[in-house]
């Protein structure tokens, strides 16, 4: 009953960001147990999928949100992740830790070699040569005819020690724990000296360099480490998908984190996992919404999930949390500082 | 040791036909306050890039306590020991003031590659920021958003922020810009109690503030020194006189 309280008390100061964050975290922890007794383990293979694109996007949003930096070929970083477990298991290579670390190291290289490059320009330039880095991969794995070109390739489920991912909820709960873990880390990351030193460069790079600070070396450090989150995602979404093609790393699926993290909230903690909840929720919801009201169309119902979209971002200005601020129920635009 | 902290020897840049600066050697002292005047166009702007980086120079060099900085990036000169403000001010606007104090000073410790610690609740920060906003006069706003700044409050920020790697040379590119009387008041006497403790070489239009603060002057004319000297010797020079103040007999 006081737990109750407390909780309405925090809800009408306004929960904060990173309090949010952890909710929804939490939330995915004890869904399952609504799914078992409701019967509907499909949803659960939702929710593996909101995390897993949940992870990809929070990932993006330290360079897109917190650093200001427009990348648009994020989606190669999952892609390659995805393979790293396709290509390991056709050499054999069955270990789930081992394609764990492969995924790591080289989304790491990848992003560190791309990030040079492509940190040399801004702006529009900076947009196109992501992309164009990504489509560069795109190809290259869809001429990879060894690995299914452009149909794929099938993948087991990875071996991970004594964890049989094939047992009901394991893989859930992997899944679960890199998102806590990602979630976790980037918490730590935007607080930290590095990590407001990174919004400041968005917000002023002139000064910035004027503390005697080199802002690429900030903004190539944020860059490997969103690669390596979305690898990590990537790597996870092998084993949920049991199946890899290049069709994971097409440019639409840059554009669909992209903008999985503004209807969420750009450059907040919470914001990239609410937005990939609502975004893949709507996904589900509105053919079916649409097929109640007039069955004809329901396939067109991308044609409200647009307008649905460009409102929220029209009206939020800082999507779904920015709505969630204005209503009084988050705080997250007025940064309170904890100095006395 | 060399007695100088800025040397710049045989300064050249062009721009196209356009010659920005021309074979141009100014020297600020310890602790002085060096005024660099001349009309619009002069090359004071360009000369100022040249020394802190942002420009390279066509020719000549660039000596920061006996230490050739030619060549040398922005922020590697910024470790050197320039500090610097902007025509316009230039701050981190999505911040609070001790937030800006305490992004600067987690710099000047050299610790902004950090990842674990909190950065806005470290009290060592709060303490060397608190520090840097104290000798502006901003500790009573230090929790304001700097959007919610007063113009002149801005120029103030910009100033503790250049101060607060302790520069052994400050480059003032119009500190008193657009500021309103009382402003610009205020701003003179803080850049009076700096002298003494550093270096500064300032580019004002503001002729007042100039002859109150300035220990030498420079007058600059398309890019070319044409007068050097303490205020009594440059007001008496006949070229200065026609050249810049406009003759007045």
């Amino acid at each position: 009953m006081t737990g109750l309280f407390h909780f309405a008390n925090l809800v009408r100061a306004g929960i904060r960001d990173n309090a949010l964050l952890w909710m929804l975290i939490a939330g995915f922890a004890l869904f399952p147990i609504f799914t078992h007794f409701a019967d509907l383990p499909f949803w659960n293979d939702v929710a593996m999928r909101i995390m897993l694109l949940g992870m990809a996007a929070m990932g993006l949003n330290l360079v897109l949100g917190y650093g200001g930096m427009v990348s648009f070929g994020h989606a190669a970083f999952i892609g390659i992740g995805a393979y790293c477990v396709g290509i390991s298991q056709f050499f054999g290579m069955t270990n789930g830790l081992f394609h764990m670390f492969l995924s790591i190291g080289v989304c790491g290289a990848l992003g560190l070699v791309i990030g040079y490059l492509a940190l040399r320009t801004t702006g529009i330039y900076f947009i196109m040569i992501t992309l164009a880095f990504a489509q560069m991969l795109f190809f290259l794995f869809v001429s990879l005819e060894q690995f299914g070109g452009d149909d794929g390739m099938s993948i087991d489920r990875a071996d991970f020690l004594v964890i049989d991912l094939y047992e009901p909820l394991r893989l859930y709960f992997l899944i679960w724990v890199a998102l806590a873990l990602v979630a976790l880390g980037l918490m730590f990351i935007v607080r930290s000296r590095f990590g407001v030193t990174l919004r400041a460069i968005k917000s002023n790079e002139s000064r910035v360099e004027a503390m005697g600070l080199v802002p690429l070396h900030f903004k190539i450090t944020s860059y490997v480490i969103s690669a390596v989150i979305c690898g990590l995602a990537g790597t996870l979404f092998a084993s949920w998908q049991e199946y890899v093609s290049p069709d994971i790393m097409h440019w639409t699926r840059s554009g669909e984190i992209m903008i999985i993290i503004i209807l969420g909230g750009l450059g907040t903690l919470a914001g990239p996992l609410l937005g990939a909840i609502v975004f893949l929720l709507l996904e589900e919801f509105l053919p079916l919404a649409l097929g109640a009201v007039a069955p004809a169309y329901a396939e067109n119902w991308m044609i409200l999930f647009g307008p649905l979209l460009i409102m929220v971002v029209l009206f939020g200005r800082g999507g779904l949390i920015g709505l969630l601020d204005k209503a009084g129920f988050a705080r997250i635009g007025k940064r309170k500082m904890a100095v006395k | 040791m060399p007695d100088q902290v800025l040397e710049l020897r045989g300064l050249n840049k062009s721009f196209g036909a356009l010659t920005a600066t021309s074979n141009l050697s100014l020297t600020v002292m310890p602790g002085e306050i060096h005024a660099l005047i001349g009309p619009n166009g002069a090359g004071k702007t360009t000369l100022i890039q040249q020394i802190y980086g942002a420009l390279k120079p066509d020719s000549g060099q660039v000596f920061l306590n006996g230490r050739d900085l030619t060549g040398l990036s922005v922020p590697e000169r910024v470790r050197a020991g320039i500090g610097r403000s902007f025509q316009i001010s230039n701050v981190l606007m999505d911040f609070t003031v001790l937030e800006n104090g305490m992004i600067a000073e987690a710099a000047r410790r050299g610790q902004s590659f950090r990842f674990l610690r909190p950065a806005f609740s470290d009290s060592n920060l709060i303490k060397g920021a608190s520090a840097i906003l104290d000798r502006v006069g901003l500790l009573n706003r230090a929790h304001l958003p700097v959007g919610d700044l007063a113009h002149g409050d801005r120029r103030m920020l910009e100033l503790a922020l250049a101060l607060a790697a302790s520069p052994s040379l400050l480059l003032l590119d119009e500190p008193m810009a657009g500021a309103g009387p009382d402003e610009g008041q205020r701003m003179t006497e803080i850049i009076e109690a700096l002298r003494g403790t550093v270096a500064i070489l300032l580019i004002e239009h503001d002729m007042d503030a100039v002859f109150r603060l300035a220990d030498r002057l420079t007058v600059l004319v398309e890019g070319s020194v044409i007068a050097a000297g303490t205020i009594a010797e440059i007001s008496q020079n006949q070229a200065v006189k026609s050249a810049y103040l406009g003759d007045e007999d």
